[in-house]
């Protein structure tokens, strides 16, 4: 790996917010020079058998399909002048690569699994979807030591292309976790995110969607809830560079213990991006007096001719809630619990599969009991 | 003295450092229908909280016993597993929570094992059916972008769920239309009429007379700045229909 770009990687700053009153950590004092890096490998890729489907390792991808990948690789995520991007790029020692012709329909979901074991890894997963072609692709992310992870998803779609991509982070609890999740979709493409921020001592989270054609329609939803001590930085952004598009932003955050959070949730919609329909929805509950969360939606409208609403609450628990469902014999705790996990099944909901679904929920039960 | 009833003793609350029931003396006898009215403000929503032990409500002074338990002692989930039911006003809305899994988790704690899932479901369907709900209510989230038809008839199909000993209805009826007011009214009425309702004591809070021509209340009581001011039969709802309070608050007033 050249290390000029490693260097030119090292000395970008993270554009996050500075330590404050309740968030302690520094992003930009990460010591990334000193990880011992994992050995090279593919992830464990599961993908059902379609014509044209292409789910491979980056190495093979690069080697066998290099038009495709060139063309692609980095397209997206590289524009974005990210610190962290930028050293996952750097670093990378591991990947997968999805390509999906033109009109094929793949319905059942193509699984991605990165295992940290023996050292940290650099991810870099990319998914280009053809012309009128439509996927799901479901990645994991998980530990069986406390490694670091710093990695990329980046996704190409097509004109008329549709792709949903849902990440789920469960990294043990002592790891860092730093992903950046882009999305360049065509005229007419659908793209959704789903992003599960669940595991990790600190996760810094940055999903963008770069609407620079018309007829886009983007969905972005993500969760996250920090217990203990665990540190949580997400920022959303969704630029409309072209008018005519829409999307939905959707962000359900609890806190509990010392768990501390910060949500940064931008629209941007340009000048001359008129007919765009932006909404963003950010909910925060706070479930300990220790807890913390800084939520704060952004909206930068540069056009006169939109629709733009966004949403945003934080709060504990409703007592009245509460006394409802202990109204109707349900025990405080119990009905505490039924509640913070209602609170997030909107978003939960949104999540692809019924097997990850009751993933997600198990695991937020388990940081509630 | 038998101590089957809810019996509510010399019993003051108050509101934000208000007191505003200033010692009520009523009893709901298991099996019969009371209705309890006044004009609005005079603490009829105060008495239901009171008794279901709503934390924004403090009682001062008094006693209430169900079939001789300490009710004032016990914490809110306490008090409905000894058989105490509220029909809320307004029902709280609890996005995620699905109507068919809070109900189960309810009928779980009331009555612990005592209905199978295929069971349960079974019972829920003919309860809803019984109020013209549609099956699709069961995954919806509770109360949540509910009518307020809706909200009364959810409330409605919680109180045949669940087979209470002592059940308050606050207000059921206000707002509703004619068709879910009969509704209402049928529902209960079927309630009383089966094996595990017949018993059932019934506090109905209004102040119209008009649910009572659906349910036939065996005495009305009528509450006035938080006392009850006067007692009688069916008829003395009919009178409030003809008269209006004022008379009553006048005759009462007088007697103090």
């Amino acid at each position: 790996m050249p290390s000029a770009t490693l260097d030119k990687a090292l000395e970008l700053r993270s554009g996050r917010e500075r330590p404050g009153q309740f968030w302690k950590i520094d992003l930009d004092a990460i010591d990334f020079s000193s990880l011992k890096a994992a050995a090279p490998s593919d992830p464990q890729i599961a993908a059902p058998s379609k014509p044209g489907l292409i789910a491979c390792g980056l190495e093979t991808a690069r080697r066998d399909h290099a038009e495709i990948f060139n063309r692609a690789f980095g397209s997206v995520t590289g524009t974005l002048n990210d610190k962290f991007a930028a050293l996952s790029a750097a670093l990378c020692n591991t990947g997968a690569f999805i390509y999906v012709p033109p009109d094929q329909a793949v319905d059942d979901p193509i699984e991605i699994t990165y295992t940290a074991k023996n050292g940290a890894l650099f991810p870099h997963t990319l998914v280009v979807v053809d012309r009128g072609a439509r996927c799901t692709v479901i990645e994991r992310i998980e530990g069986e030591s406390s490694d670091t992870v710093c990695g990329i998803a980046e996704i190409v779609a097509a004109e008329n292309a549709s792709v949903t991509y849902a990440a789920e982070q469960n990294l043990p609890l002592e790891s860092q976790a730093f992903f950046t999740r882009a999305a360049a979709p065509g005229k007419d493409a659908s793209v959704t995110w789903c992003v599960a921020e669940i595991g990790a001592a600190l996760s810094v989270s940055r999903i963008d969607v770069l609407v620079d054609q018309p007829g886009v329609d983007a969905h972005l939803n993500g969760f996250f809830f920090p217990r203990e001590n665990q540190h949580v930085d997400m920022v959303s952004t969704i630029r409309h560079n072209v008018g005519e598009s829409q999307s939905q932003t959707l962000i359900k955050s609890a806190a509990t213990g010392r768990g501390q959070a910060r949500y940064l949730g931008n629209i941007r919609i340009a000048p001359h991006a008129q007919g765009t329909e932006a909404s963003l929805r950010d909910d925060a509950l706070l479930l300990s007096p220790h807890a913390h969360i800084d939520s704060v939606p952004a909206l930068e409208i540069g056009a006169n001719d939109v629709k733009a609403f966004h949403g945003a609450t934080i709060g504990a628990l409703d007592e009245s809630l509460i006394f409802y469902m202990e109204s109707r014999g349900i025990e405080r705790e119990a009905a505490e619990k039924m509640i913070a996990l209602g609170f997030f099944e909107p978003v939960v909901e949104r999540f692809p599969t019924a097997a990850m679904r009751d993933r997600l929920r198990a695991a937020l039960e388990a940081k509630i009991a | 003295m038998s101590e089957r009833g809810l019996r509510i003793h010399q019993l003051r609350a108050s509101a934000g450092g208000t007191q505003i029931l200033k010692g009520i003396d009523l009893a709901v006898e298991a099996g019969h229908v009371h209705a309890l009215m006044g004009p609005n403000g005079s603490g009829k929503s105060t008495l239901a909280f009171s008794l279901t032990g709503h934390p924004g409500f403090k009682v001062e002074s008094g006693s209430v016993t169900l079939d001789g338990a300490d009710l004032l002692a016990m914490p809110p989930d306490k008090r409905a597993k000894a058989g105490l039911f509220l029909s809320f006003q307004y029902p709280a809305a609890i996005p995620g929570v699905k109507v068919a899994n809070f109900l189960f988790a309810a009928r779980q704690a009331l009555h612990p094992g005592d209905l199978p899932p295929a069971k349960f479901r079974a019972l829920l369907l003919e309860k809803m059916d019984l109020l013209d709900m549609d099956p699709s209510f069961m995954g919806r989230y509770l109360n949540d972008g509910f009518s307020g038809g809706e909200k009364k008839r959810l409330e409605m199909l919680q109180l045949a769920m669940l087979a209470p000993k002592y059940a308050i209805l606050d207000e059921t009826d206000s707002g509703l239309d004619v068709d879910a007011l009969r509704a209402v009214g049928e529902s209960v009425n079927a309630m009383r009429a089966s094996e595990a309702g017949k018993d059932t004591g019934f506090l109905i809070i209004t102040h119209y007379p008009r649910i009572l021509q659906y349910v036939k209340p065996d005495v009305v009581h009528i509450m006035i700045d938080g006392r009850i001011v006067k007692e009688g039969d069916a008829e003395l709802a009919q009178r409030i229909e003809r008269e209006g309070y004022d008379k009553i608050r006048e005759e009462t007033a007088q007697i103090a």
